[in-house]
């Protein structure tokens, strides 16, 4: 085909189109081709020229795949500065550092557009290359005037100073190593102390080559042998602040020879393939959003042809396929033991099928080959009504923010429609082949994440839990005895070094009960506990259904005889409990014996957080200052402060 | 114009973002707007892809050389296809 047909077939095609915004779906369907993808980006620019950046926006976030090709990455790129300053507002704007011992002007590019796709807005500086030690070690260097909020290490093998020679025994090779990690230690204690920021350092890459050929891993000063062992030494050292991402793995899920295309590192010093820098910057992103706790929390899953092979309702529990010694079973059930890799490590599963309950739910009770059980889904959909509906449902019961969901289904029309009427979910492409599913769901990256707490180990059963609590609230007579029959003991204590992570995740990832949507980094918040001018708080809370852990964190500044409060924040699996009267009762006895005279609090507004703009209101502060933004500002003296009631049924334990 | 050209044009206007753009064997990468070294290796990646050819370090490198342009690159894509 010549270019000039295909140039004049699009024309046709978007002049019939011309009123209608971008409909995704139809990009989508069988993959993002070349010529599919010179439609978007022509029907991108449309967008933009007519007004609509709101639908640009989101189509160039949208088009943003794992697997997409360079060329198209660039080019999307490019459409972001097209917006300028119509861009609409993202959820999060940072300030990340790449410093590399390679030209990073390719994934520095890569790296803004694949976090715009997760809604966040990054400056990006770029130390030029080869200058990684002085780059940190120089406090007149561009990375310190930048002060970045995430410092991005990318270093190459050929960066490792203390490498083991031929002929150095065992004893040797280690102390070499480490040597090696007390010099990254301790750049990576330079640059934290100096700017505060959080440090996400590349393992290294191993060479595709291996000189002493299949001897390399027992060697013990063979340079792959050396790179592998000093890949786990730093994962071991790393402090709190570090967060090794592991280049390595990239490289070798995509295979060494072909992630190290070596004619470009000696061309242009590029550090892999051209094509690889776009799965590597996919991969960077994913994790500086996991930081931001802006990672997926719910995987929604369509049963027929997605769990098992074949329609349940049509083809009976004998019917579908699934489980071993079937080809295609087999794959069906390799992916179901991957959604539960993921559930085990705290995604929340739900379903939404159409169905009727009872033959969706039999299948789980009854056939051999199913690996996952109604006890891994936290809530299950199953009936002939809308997806983008049920959807929304689940949203609700489980008390997650739909932008937190992740939608899984081989119906082409099901995605479009999810997509067009929740655009907040994500919704993959889904390949036809269920052998592919995993990889199309692993290469996504949803879930990524960079500490596992233990809250995370049983966030099914906390959900679960808490769609029985929301069932049991509407078959229970009055708020009095629902809360009542809850069984709720509270403990509420300040944050100490065993409450730190989870009370930053909470800081980080809440969005509705949130008064200041101030966010705070691990080693921040760290800070923040040991600082003496600081009161800090968090709260536990378990019921009948089970353990809810760490619910809520306030943290407020002292200042003379004034208590400020900066941060509080609310699992809103706990509204309507009491928790927050209980809370503010606490603080005020708190100021009382510190000698507070009053305490002053604001509301900063977002678009996610209307929930509390009369919370300081319903505690009965004064308003002393608004402005038409939204934000407000509240005191009261402490000596006639308001104490409402808290819940009777709200029952502390001692600490 | 030959189709190894007009393949190369659509390439190239996709590369710099300019629907405009006319590419003759005498264009030089002078005569492009952007056309680095960094746009240099998405070119040769994106005519890798096109043509399914590969192209030497050397020849990568020899862009800003004396007498490169379009057509030179042309008639090298050529050499290659028809060695397959």
């Amino acid at each position: 085909m010549g270019p000039s047909s295909r140039f004049e077939s699009t024309e046709r095609r978007m002049s019939r189109h011309k009123a209608a915004h971008i409909d995704l779906g139809e990009f989508f369907t069988g993959g993002l081709s070349t010529s599919s993808f010179r439609k978007l980006t022509k029907a991108i620019k449309e967008e933009i020229a007519e007004g609509r950046v709101e639908s640009a926006a989101r189509a160039i976030r949208t088009a943003v795949q794992p697997d997409l090709d360079l060329q198209s990455s660039l080019n999307l790129h490019r459409l972001i500065g097209r917006l300028g300053d119509a861009a609409p507002e993202p959820a999060r704007r940072i300030r990340v550092a790449v410093v590399s011992s390679y030209t990073a002007d390719p994934i520095t590019q890569l790296i803004e557009l694949n976090l715009f796709a997760r809604d966040v807005r990054a400056e990006v500086y770029r130390a030029d290359y080869g200058v990684l030690r002085q780059e940190i070690l120089d406090p007149s260097s561009g990375l310190y005037s930048f002060k970045p909020d995430y410092l991005l290490l990318t270093p190459s093998w050929r960066d490792i100073v203390h490498l083991p020679k031929p002929g150095d025994g065992g004893e040797r090779a280690r102390e070499l190593i480490r040597t090696e990690v007390a010099d990254w230690l301790r750049l990576w204690e330079i640059a934290h102390e100096r700017l505060g920021c959080e440090v996400i350092q590349d393992t290294f890459v191993q060479p595709a080559w291996r000189a002493l050929g299949n001897r390399e891993l027992q060697d013990p000063v063979s340079l792959g042998g050396t790179i592998r062992r000093l890949n786990i030494a730093l994962a071991d050292e790393a402090p709190s602040y570090v967060v090794l991402h592991d280049t390595e793995h990239l490289s070798a899920s995509t295979g060494h020879w072909s992630w190290s295309d070596t004619r470009f590192f000696h061309v242009a010093k590029l550090p892999c393939a051209p094509a690889s820098q776009v799965d590597y910057s996919h991969s960077i992103a994913s994790l500086v959003t996991a930081k931001l706790g802006l990672s997926k929390k719910c995987l929604v899953l369509d049963l027929d042809n997605t769990l098992w092979g074949g329609v349940i309702g049509d083809d009976g529990l004998e019917g579908i396929r699934l489980g071993q010694g079937e080809a295609e079973g087999e794959a069906f059930v390799a992916f179901q033991e991957y959604v539960k890799r993921l559930k085990d490590r705290g995604v929340v599963l739900a379903v939404c099928s159409a169905n009727d309950e009872k033959n969706a739910k039999e299948a789980f009770e009854k056939h051999p080959g199913m690996v996952l059980t109604l006890e891994d889904i936290s809530c299950f959909v199953a009936n002939w009504g809308s997806k983008a509906d049920n959807i929304r449902t689940i949203a609700e019961t489980l008390s997650l923010g739909l932008d937190s969901f992740v939608f899984f289904d081989d119906d082409a029309m099901q995605r479009s429609l999810v997509r067009r009427h929740v655009p907040e979910v994500e919704v993959p492409e889904v390949p036809s082949d269920p052998a592919d599913y995993v990889r199309t769901l692993d290469k996504h990256r949803y879930f990524q994440v960079v500490s596992i707490s233990a809250e995370d180990l049983v966030r099914t059963e906390s959900y679960k839990a808490n769609a029985k609590r929301i069932r049991l609230r509407e078959s229970t007579e009055t708020m009095d005895d629902f809360l009542a029959s809850l069984e709720m003991r509270e403990r509420t204590i300040p944050i100490g070094p065993m409450e730190v992570e989870r009370s930053a995740q909470l800081i980080n990832r809440s969005n509705q009960f949130n008064l200041t949507t101030r966010r705070r980094t691990l080693s921040e918040l760290k800070a923040i506990i040991e600082d003496e001018s600081w009161l800090t708080r968090c709260v536990f809370l378990t019921d009948r259904f089970g353990d809810n852990g760490l619910i809520s964190v306030l943290l407020a500044h002292r200042d003379g005889a004034v208590l400020e409060i900066d941060t509080w924040v609310m699992s809103c699996r706990v509204l309507r409990r009491g928790v927050e009267l209980h809370l503010w009762n606490c603080l005020v006895g708190e100021a009382r014996r510190m000698g507070i005279e009053r305490i002053v609090a604001e509301y900063l507004p977002t678009s996610k957080n209307g929930l509390v703009q009369d919370h300081y209101r319903k505690l009965g502060l004064d308003l002393v200052e608004s402005d038409d933004t939204g934000r407000t500002k509240w005191e009261c003296r402490v000596k006639d402060a308001p104490t409402p009631i808290a819940s009777h049924h709200l029952q502390s334990v001692a600490s | 114009m030959s189709d190894l050209l007009g393949t190369m044009q659509e390439i190239l206007r996709d590369l710099f973002d300019d629907d405009e753009l006319i590419v003759t064997r005498e264009t030089t990468a002078d005569d492009v707007g952007g056309w680095d070294s960094l746009a240099h290796i998405n070119l040769i990646v994106a005519l890798e892809d096109e043509f399914g050819v590969r192209f030497a370090t050397a020849e990568i490198s020899s862009l800003k050389d004396e007498g490169q342009n379009v057509g030179a690159l042309l008639d090298l894509i050529e050499r290659k296809l028809a060695k397959e």
